[in-house]
């Protein structure tokens, strides 16, 4: 398989299921048969990677190589290096910011952000973003250092996004107690879940005393 | 014909008088800021509805008007014109989103990944970048902010935010010609620009501004350490007209610079008083702060574009300005502000008492300069700083400053001030000269009256006043005045026509920068009086523009 059709979102799933490491080989960077396969996955493997340390996963754990198929001793070589480093680690969620089973939620969070369309955009439209030639629709060109910035803040924005959706649909909550239970500010929490709203991922539920209590509203999400 | 009528502002009363004007059979244009009409009457809380929260009787006759052209995203830009006869220029955004192909799908809602601060809801909650404005049209629009606001404060926008992603990136080489696409001085500009842009830096109140001036000079000096060859930009056409161009200084050569990558290069001569190219940044600004090897690569760069540079050719001496005028189709002043202004005390014409501009000039070529005992500098500006600093290093034993009002209210740049200080130049404040005491013809003090503070006056700064039978004499063997230059406009004829300003600089329009007389233009300190060097810059790249705009709508 190419490896640039290795989705950000397999990859978290990976780690979802128990996976302690996923290291990625692809070909060397100007030998891809389609001209830029190997481009696109180290994109994707940078953003998957600081995602999931975002989620609080040790980023060693999940690499990108380079080889030829001609070259065994250096496959050899890679593999025992990565064996090495996540022996070294242990299983997921010891040499990790976040332990078990706190960090299991949180990837799981980071898999549906990854799996979701939003990062997948940007993602995908940072190599003609970034090159000098083509710019977006209106020639306009970004630095690398731009997308990048931008790749960061919504990778904040999508896990917030992502675990107040996910508490959501457990049950109907005010934003006080969702801003208490998701350790994000009161008035952040107020303010993506306004955006949700607007944005037709949730609606009120009712009124639990002062505060109106949001839920859930479809799987699909939207206005469609 | 049917009159046409220009509305600005769609909110309840534009769209009134609108409908008013249309139905008096008037053609009618609606220019309105926001991408929707309606005003502030667009319901907050919903993506689209069905038309139940927006059902005024005169949004919908607004809309199926054939008189009508709404004009969204519109500012107007200029309106000139008299009573029945007007003329405006309106700018209109794009909105992005093309709304023939738009089916308001709304997936672009639930996709956009990027949010900022809803100004519909002042700020209180986030919006996505694509948002409907216009629940009645339904027409979509993508928000894209306007220019950054270092770049806005740039006086020759420098499109700061590309060239320090540049940086960031490690793309050395496409920072710096992103800057020389405007800046033909990243070196110069780099070491000695006050920049305002990191005043207005947004970063200052998370941390501090971004670095942008040294991150100038780093892309600059990597060029020069890593012997990376410059690139010489080619127009694709050439013009065959002569423009000669007074002075190389920063503002002459930015405009022969712009004028070589307009077409005309080969054709441009730029005419030199002084021995040696650079103006203000080779005779102005001393060698610690802009290392004359360092500025002589900046010109080189210039003058590899097909820029002639003839020095020790002063006009009104070896050519007349007339036959220049002659000679070449279009003729830039950028002649700076060489002359100090006058201290207005008494006997400033003793022996002794010196232009901080002229020692700073001197210092610069390596002419002779006064360099024994005492000096007094009168002053407070960087020029003020630029004569202190060099002062000390020419040999004075000490250098007093003299300057009426308090540290606070010094127009020099502060770090400039704290080196200064540092470097032992002893200041004095609410101290204002009086008059030169002369012994035997020369200079041998200065009489000085101490000040105090009182209410502010028109430039908003407190004003000093004289305490009573405070004089006294402050001894000194040399007394520089740096309170300000102005412009040696004796190089044209009084019959030439031109005006002048307070600063005895050429008045010219602040747009274009052409003065009064066709085919001459001004720009720099010339034009604008003593001022920072990339604010020459800038009124040489604005005058190069407004040349060739002259030459090619002459033919």
């Amino acid at each position: 398989m190419c490896t640039g059709r290795v989705d950000p979102a397999l990859v978290a799933d990976a780690f979802v299921h128990g996976a302690d490491g996923v290291l990625v080989i692809g070909c060397y960077f100007g030998d891809c048969h389609y001209m830029q396969g190997n481009f696109m996955a180290k994109h994707k493997l940078d953003m998957a990677r600081e995602m999931l340390e975002y989620a609080g996963m040790n980023p060693t754990r999940l690499q990108f190589r380079n080889l030829s198929s001609a070259e065994a001793a250096n496959f050899a070589k890679y593999n025992t290096e990565f064996v090495g480093q996540i022996k070294e680690l242990g299983p997921l969620g010891t040499g990790d910011k976040t332990g078990m089973p706190k960090l299991k939620e949180e990837l799981q969070i980071a898999h549906k952000s990854l799996a979701g369309p939003k990062l997948r955009w940007v993602v995908g439209k940072k190599p003609v973003f970034i090159d000098d030639a083509r710019g977006n629709k209106y020639g306009e060109v970004f630095t690398e250092h731009e997308i990048k910035r931008t790749l960061s803040g919504i990778i904040i924005d999508e896990m917030a996004t992502q675990s107040i959706l996910a508490a959501l649909e457990k049950k109907p909550t005010a934003v006080k107690d969702l801003a208490k239970e998701l350790e994000i500010t009161a008035p952040d929490t107020l303010k993506y879940v306004l955006a949700l709203k607007r944005r037709g991922f949730i609606e009120m539920d009712g009124v639990e005393g002062t505060s109106p209590v949001y839920k859930f509203k479809s799987a699909e999400g939207g206005r469609c | 014909m049917a009159n046409k009528v220009l509305v600005l502002g769609a909110g309840a009363a534009g769209i009134q008088a609108a409908l008013a004007e249309a139905a008096a059979g008037n053609k009618v244009y609606v220019a309105e800021h926001f991408p929707s009409f309606g005003g502030e009457r667009i319901p907050q809380d919903k993506i689209i509805t069905d038309g139940d929260g927006f059902s005024s009787p005169d949004l919908a006759a607004f809309k199926s008007s054939d008189n009508i052209e709404f004009l969204r995203n519109a500012d107007i830009q200029k309106l000139v014109g008299d009573n029945g006869n007007y003329k405006a220029k309106i700018h209109c955004r794009t909105p992005r989103v093309d709304p023939e192909k738009c089916d308001e799908c709304g997936k672009c809602i639930t996709v956009c990944p990027i949010h900022m601060y809803d100004d519909y809801n002042e700020s209180l909650e986030w919006r996505t970048a694509v948002d409907f404005f216009d629940s009645g049209s339904g027409y979509y629009n993508i928000f894209k902010e306007d220019m950054p606001v270092c770049q806005r404060t740039c006086p020759i926008n420098l499109d700061i935010r590309t060239y320090v992603g540049y940086i960031a990136d490690k793309k050395y080489t496409e920072s710096l010609a992103t800057i020389r696409e405007r800046l033909p001085f990243p070196l110069s500009i780099g070491r000695v620009c006050p920049h305002p842009c990191e005043t207005e830096c947004n970063r200052q109140y998370k941390d501090e501004p971004i670095s942008i001036c040294f991150l100038k000079r780093y892309v600059a000096d990597y060029e020069i350490n890593k012997d990376i060859e410059p690139r010489i930009y080619t127009p694709e056409e050439n013009y065959p007209e002569k423009i000669a161009i007074l002075g190389a200084g920063p503002s002459g050569l930015t405009c022969a610079y712009h004028l070589a990558r307009l077409g005309y290069a080969n054709n441009i001569t730029v005419l030199e008083a002084l021995p040696e190219p650079g103006g203000m940044f080779r005779v102005g600004i001393p060698e610690y702060r802009l290392p004359k090897a360092i500025l002589a690569k900046d010109i080189e760069f210039i003058t590899k574009h097909g820029v002639e540079i003839k020095c020790n050719v002063r006009v009104g001496k070896d050519i007349s300005f007339d036959d220049i005028k002659k000679d070449y189709d279009a003729v830039l002043i950028a002649i700076g502000a060489h002359n100090g202004m006058s201290m207005r005390v008494g006997n400033e014409d003793a022996e002794g008492v010196f232009e901080g501009v002229k020692f700073l000039r001197d210092a610069g070529l390596g002419n002779e300069v006064p360099n024994k005992g005492v000096a007094i500098v009168v002053g407070g500006g960087n020029v003020a700083m630029d004569v202190c600093r060099t002062g000390l290093r020419v040999g004075f034993d000490e250098v007093n400053l003299v300057y009426r009002r308090t540290r606070k209210e010094l127009p020099a740049s502060p770090w400039e001030v704290d080196e200064a200080e540092h470097e032992g130049v002893k200041f004095n404040f609410l101290v204002a000269p009086q008059e030169v005491v002369v012994k035997d013809g020369k200079a041998v003090g200065m009489k000085c009256l101490k000040m105090e503070l009182g209410e502010p006056d028109a430039s908003g700064r407190r004003a000093p006043v004289p305490i009573e039978g405070s004089e006294f004499v402050m001894d000194a063997d040399t007394i520089f005045g740096a309170i300000g230059q102005v412009t040696d406009n004796t190089i044209v004829d009084k019959k030439a026509g031109f005006t002048f300003g307070r600063k005895l600089n050429f008045e010219v329009n602040p747009k274009t920068f052409e003065t009064n007389v066709e085919g001459v233009f001004a720009s720099g300190d010339a034009a604008t009086g003593a001022n920072i060097a990339i604010r020459a810059c800038a009124g040489g790249k604005t005058a190069a523009e407004s040349i060739h705009k002259y030459l090619r709508g002459k033919k």
